[in-house]
């Protein structure tokens, strides 16, 4: 399912300039789900005849029987674990997001505040946010809030980068042309610097995509009674390694659909990148 | 043609442009004086260099002159501009490439904060009056330029402006297209009644769309001739055929160029291998 989204999202943005995109992307679908799909079934028996073999210890490395299996004995836990962990990477993304977008568009219009916010937040950047977890679960308690505070620190500078760029991507004459109409600026902003920035704002989206599940998994594992990350650790302890590998297994699942879910938003909200057939006069 | 300071035309005055840069001083412009009553034509013709974009740009208001005065309609391009009295189209066709046709020609009206209804009706029509209808639902990609500088032309029709502003507006397209274009904006000119300054390197357009072609030379650009076309304003295809159009092409070109001594420019002399 997960696989499909992500080659159906491949394929869409492959067929980007003028390639005739729905022949191309008809054509080529099939072939970029089976041919990920072979390999995964190919590498899955190998994995399978490894572990049954006996060269690899299970604890090392589960077989993908046993995998399966952890799921039909934790299934439910695992699921609501889950979720639970995808409520805060998917609350850090969308406030890190935001936040990366309004201070770009802050930094756009008020030079000062570019000058000074923006080296702290480069600096920022640069601070192991793991490294300081037990500060945050200090300040935020052990719940979701400090989960979401990392994971919107590592999703709002990629944005904050891309969307500087793509708020300047604008043609200098189509910024031309919106002076000589007297446009505001306010409508310079609505009108040209935001759409023109899409397809940065897209790559940032894409970029935070998975780094969001990674952000908040690895904070569940500093402190957290819920989540998958306190699935993991708590998992590992009891050398369940098939549930560990189911929880990492559904971890990638969802950040994939998320990835997918992104792309096609792209393709929805942005047309004009994916049409170019030229009509003659 | 003997209008006064504050007409109600394009009116340039002894404007010069001098950058300076350290203590290197470029003279773009001097000395250039031109009038241009309503409802008049006339066209800035010159080699690459000569500034004449850049005596568009200053009536457009996105320049302005180190000396000398300029007036769209008696007032200042600045006032002009707020005033929303001109459109400028530029050789690019500048299109939003994310928004189709029809809203890319509504932009202008978008911009002045027309209601929609309205705009949309006003881009219709001069959708239809260009001779894009059919491809308002089109993406800027999806045309050829010549489309694309027909929908530019729409949306500067849809201000209804006093003043029509173009910079080489069928530069990027080839001769066959250009020309078509050519006698399109003259049907397109005498609906509207707009004033026009047109700035082209091609003398035949030069000669199609004006009432006065002045002659622009580089180093420092300024204005060294001017030539009237004594056409009036009802032009049809056949005025090409005219002995007249020869022989203001004729006359353009020697202004250019200089008088034809030779039929290739001194500058460049044909290596004597090549003449065989």
């Amino acid at each position: 399912m997960a696989l499909q989204t992500e080659a159906i999202a491949k394929s869409g943005s492959l067929s980007w300039p003028g390639l005739g995109p729905t022949a191309r992307a008809l054509s080529s679908r099939p072939r970029a789900v089976l041919a990920p799909l072979a390999v995964l079934i190919i590498v899955l028996a190998l994995w399978q005849g490894l572990a049954a073999s006996g060269a690899i210890s299970p604890l090392i490395l589960p077989s993908p029987t046993a995998i399966a299996g952890a799921f039909a004995i934790d299934g439910g836990n695992l699921f609501y674990h889950a979720a639970y962990t995808t409520m805060e990477a998917l609350s850090g993304f969308v406030l890190g997001n935001l936040l990366g977008l309004a201070l770009a568009v802050a930094f756009l219009y008020s030079d000062l505040s570019r000058r000074t916010v923006y080296p702290l937040a480069m600096a920022a950047q640069a601070v192991p946010i793991v490294a300081i977890a037990p500060a945050l679960i200090l300040w935020f308690g052990n719940g979701m809030a400090p989960k979401v505070f990392v994971t919107v620190f590592l999703v709002f500078f990629p944005m904050l980068v891309n969307a500087l760029r793509g708020l300047r991507s604008a043609d200098a004459e189509v910024m031309e042309l919106l002076y000589t109409l007297s446009a505001s600026p306010r409508q310079e902003l609505v009108m040209v610097r935001l759409p023109a920035s899409v397809p940065f704002l897209f790559n940032a989206l894409k970029i935070s995509a998975c780094a969001c599940f990674v952000a908040a998994i690895v904070a569940e594992w500093i402190a957290a009674d819920r989540g998958l990350g306190h699935l993991i650790v708590l998992y590992g302890s009891q050398y369940r390694m098939p549930q560990v590998w189911a929880a990492v297994l559904i971890g990638t699942v969802v950040s994939m659909a998320v990835y997918g879910l992104v792309v096609l938003a792209e393709a929805r909200l942005a047309p004009w990148l994916t049409r170019q057939r030229p009509i003659s006069d | 043609m003997g209008s006064s300071s504050r007409s109600g035309g394009l009116t340039i005055r002894d404007v010069g442009m001098v950058y300076r840069r350290r203590d290197q001083v470029t003279t773009a412009l001097t000395g250039c004086t031109l009038d241009i009553p309503e409802g008049g034509w006339a066209s800035l013709i010159g080699a690459s260099g000569c500034g004449k974009s850049t005596l568009l740009r200053i009536l457009a208001d996105i320049v302005k002159p180190t000396s000398g005065v300029a007036l769209v309609g008696g007032v200042s391009p600045a006032e002009a501009r707020s005033a929303r009295t001109f459109a400028l189209v530029s050789q690019q066709s500048t299109m939003l490439p994310w928004r189709k046709i029809l809203a890319n020609v509504e932009l202008g009206l978008e911009v002045a904060g027309v209601d929609k209804a309205a705009r949309r009706r006003s881009a219709e029509e001069a959708i239809e009056l260009v001779g894009l209808k059919g491809f308002e639902q089109a993406f800027p990609s999806e045309l050829s330029g010549g489309m694309r500088q027909r929908a530019a032309i729409a949306r500067a029709l849809t201000l209804k402006p006093r003043f029509l502003l173009m910079d080489e507006p069928f530069g990027a397209l080839d001769e066959i297209t250009r020309e078509k274009l050519n006698f399109e904006l003259l049907r397109i000119l005498k609906e509207t009644s707009a004033t026009l300054l047109l700035v082209t390197h091609s003398i035949s357009e030069a000669i199609i769309l004006s009432d006065t072609v002045a002659v622009m030379s580089p180093r420092p650009g300024r204005i060294s001739h001017r030539v009237e076309i004594g056409f009036g304003h009802d032009r049809t295809n056949a005025m090409r055929d005219d002995p007249a159009f020869g022989a203001y092409e004729a006359e353009l070109r020697h202004a250019l160029h200089g008088p034809a001594s030779s039929a290739r420019p001194a500058s460049h002399p044909i290596p004597a291998f090549a003449i065989h």
